[in-house]
């Protein structure tokens, strides 16, 4: 017992020295300055996208609002799919929060790639492996140590414009069906023949 | 002069055609009439009057007994894997079926609700039919809706599967009944323990083995969403395993197979309305049904809840959150067996009276560290409370089915049934109230369950047996009512009686009364009930 709980005070210790690591500077999403301009454009109109298939033309550049060096500090731009808040409803684990570290709203990672004065574009293919939801795109601008200074979206302040949804794959598969038949008749069928197996064996066990 | 009546003598034919086959004499194994000097020699530990076994070698699997126990805790940790394979799965599962956090908290509360009647039915079913059947029942019937994962695309149909899925925690009340029958009173709550905990431990090694299957599948080049319905081929595919090895290995009881011996005239075949009747009618089984629920019903719901709380509240990363889990079911190892064996103890020094002693401390201190858990805000603390609770909880598990054995001798099935399903119906409960809605946080919610369980582990004290006592009084001082064989032939009519139908239940009298306290057994000698003076 006092090894078990020796053993469970290290794993704490190590995992809390992992959370605290590089924290010093926490970034907060008012912080940021809304200074990039970002668009998505589906190659589909009108259906609902799916994963794996449907292809967005996503580009960004500096707005032409902002001032001269306000990009003087952009390293890398950070292109994420977020959910709209409608895919947010009753689940908390997509939740958005103020702190960026902590924020769980755009998990899904689309591409980084080093900051470039002149519009850069993108022809994603949604990702196999997104889930079904209501989305919309946003870019981080991110210094040299890799911290968010600028953003952008192809959405509006409160997430209501541009959405778009997307069907995620349902994950079945007709093999995985017949295995599945094949496994629960196999089931079944053993369960069966040894009632009879016993039945038989007590009725003559019963008539000697 | 010759008679033509059957049977008389002279019409015998046997032996005139000098073709018949000729036996020497020979024992036939199935033959119920022993022709050896010991009956009991046949067994690989010694047994009791009933032919149960008075001594526990986990190591070994000696036929029957040693063999019911590891078949029984082995499909019991099969199912709870089963049960609750889905819990670590849960942030692929939700997005892949597009779950909102009440879809998932009512797919846990399905997944604990199905036992409650599973548990009820196989209370009778071990009963009328044996411990094997049930057991094989349980896990081949259950095994097909493990597999029928593969089919399910959203909410509805994941807390259906999950419910039916539910159903085969059924093993629990077989597992249970099955060791009874196997071992003797002494050591029936280590016994017990060590079958509930090590199946018990089945919830926790789910949370490590799902995630571990499920990142292979991946590397073996499944997409997310496909890998994880692969993975429930693992839990389906043992359960059909162990079922095929319980059907060809085990043995209802130390003597035979039930249907063998009844059909031979040993065992009677019972009234399943009048087992029904003695089990309902006994206060003691309902306030057994409350205090699971606090016990087992609590650790039901940690099994679904606390990865997920980990994980959100002390920002973890899936796995540890899912190593923390585990350790929580893990404790089930040595905790039960430990609460067991502490029942044990206890009665051997202060008889029953200890066992419920001993139960009502190791609940309640493990509520309080319940409390304790939640209202920790540091990740060490709140594992250090966690630890200390599962002990407590898991031992209380354990003590509880110390006792359970002793509430009635004809109903024993029923009330490990019921027992049982206490046990599902607080963890359903627990779930519904504190976990299933956003008026309070994870946190809030673990404590107002540990402050819910404190108090409903009060009423241990009225459990009261006339021969033995209670928490608070002693037994009765009444001649009669003072002796065990009046407690258990109680539950059979006189009509019954007169039939000798309650044999089993005096020879089980007899072997109860270790649960006198010490002081009582050695000022107090046996007196044979029925038996001829010595001197005539």
């Amino acid at each position: 017992m006092a090894v078990q709980t020796f053993l469970f005070a290290s794993l704490i210790i190590f995992s809390s020295i992992e959370s605290n690591h590089g924290a010093t500077e926490v970034s907060l999403f008012t912080n940021l300055e809304n200074l990039l301009e970002v668009t998505a454009k589906p190659t589909r109109v009108g259906v609902v996208w799916e994963a794996g298939k449907d292809i967005v033309r996503i580009t960004w550049m500096l707005k032409s609002s902002a001032k001269v060096n306000d990009d003087a500090a952009f390293k890398t731009v950070e292109v994420k799919l977020c959910y709209a808040p409608i895919s947010q409803v009753d689940r908390p684990w997509r939740k958005t929060h103020n702190e960026l570290s902590r924020d769980r709203s755009c998990p899904h990672k689309i591409v980084s790639k080093p900051y470039d004065k002149i519009p850069q574009s993108l022809n994603w293919t949604i990702d196999r492996e997104t889930p079904t939801g209501t989305y919309f795109i946003r870019a981080y601008g991110t210094d040299v140590n890799g911290y968010e200074v600028a953003y952008g979206q192809s959405s509006d302040a409160e997430k209501t414009t541009n959405l778009f949804s997307v069907e995620g794959i349902s994950g079945r598969h007709t093999s995985l069906d017949i295995a599945s038949i094949c496994f629960s008749v196999f089931s079944f069928g053993s369960l069966l023949v040894f009632l009879v197996k016993e039945k038989r064996k007590a009725k003559l066990q019963q008539r000697k | 002069m010759a008679s033509n009546e059957e049977g008389s003598i002279g019409t015998s034919m046997h032996g005139v055609t000098a073709r018949e086959q000729v036996y020497s004499f020979s024992v036939d194994a199935s033959s119920q009439t022993l022709q050896s000097d010991d009956p009991t020699a046949k067994f690989g530990l010694p047994v009791d009057s009933e032919h149960r076994a008075k001594v526990f070698k986990p190591l070994s699997f000696a036929k029957p007994h040693m063999r019911a126990f590891h078949l029984g805790w082995i499909s019991f940790f099969t199912c709870f894997i089963s049960t609750f394979a889905a819990a670590p799965l849960v942030p692929i599962i939700r997005d892949n079926l597009d779950l909102t956090k009440t879809d998932v908290g009512n797919a846990g509360v399905a997944s604990v609700s199905g036992a409650i009647f599973s548990r009820l039915a196989m209370g009778a079913v071990c009963d009328l039919l044996g411990a094997r059947y049930g057991t094989a029942f349980s896990l081949m019937l259950t095994a097909p809706t493990v597999f029928s994962m593969s089919f399910v695309t959203g909410p509805v149909g994941y807390l259906a599967v999950r419910f039916m899925i539910g159903f085969c925690l059924a093993t629990f009340v077989s597992c249970q009944y099955w060791t009874s029958v196997m071992f003797n009173g002494k050591i029936i709550g280590l016994v017990n323990g060590c079958a509930g905990g090590w199946g018990d431990m089945g919830g926790g090694v789910t949370q490590l083995l799902m995630p571990m299957v499920f990142q292979v599948i991946r590397l073996a080049g499944a997409t997310p969403f496909m890998a994880w319905r692969i993975a429930f081929f693992i839990p389906g595919f043992l359960q059909v395993v162990v079922g095929v090895l319980v059907l060809t290995l085990g043995q209802d009881l130390p003597d035979g197979n039930l249907s063998t011996l009844q059909k031979s005239g040993q065992v009677s075949k019972d009234k399943f309305s009048k087992v029904f009747w003695f089990a309902v009618k006994n206060y003691r089984t309902w306030i057994l049904f409350v205090l699971y629920g606090f016990s087992m019903g609590i650790e039901l719901t940690i099994n679904n809840v606390i990865s997920g709380y980990f994980f959100d509240r002390f920002n973890l990363k899936l796995q540890t959150a899912g190593i923390v889990a585990a350790s929580f079911g893990m404790a089930n190892f040595f905790a039960r067996p430990f609460g067991g064996y502490a029942s044990d103890l206890a009665a051997r020094l202060f008889g029953m009276r200890g066992r419920l002693w001993i139960l009502w401390i190791f609940q309640t201190v493990g509520a309080l560290f319940c409390i304790w858990l939640g209202r920790a805000s540091s990740l060490p603390i709140a594992i250090l409370a966690m630890m200390l609770f599962s002990v407590g909880t898991q031992a209380a598990c354990g003590a509880l089915f110390g006792v359970a054995p002793f509430v009635s001798r004809r109903s024993l099935g029923l009330i490990s049934g019921l027992t049982g399903a206490g046990g599902n119906f607080g963890s359903g409960l627990t779930q519904l109230l504190f976990f299933s809605t956003s008026k309070f946080s994870t946190a809030d919610g673990l404590s107002l369950m540990g402050a819910m369980a404190a108090l409903c582990t009060v009423p241990v004290a009225f459990i009261h047996f006339p021969q033995w006592g209670s928490m608070f009084l002693r037994p009765s001082s009444d001649g009669e009512r003072s002796k065990e064989e009046y407690y258990y032939s109680s539950e059979w009519t006189e009509e019954e009686k007169r039939q000798g139908l309650h044999e089993g239940s005096i020879k089980f009298a007899e072997n109860s009364r270790s649960e006198r306290s010490r002081k009582v057994a050695l000022a107090d000698f046996p007196t044979p009930e029925t038996g001829t003076p010595t001197h005539v």
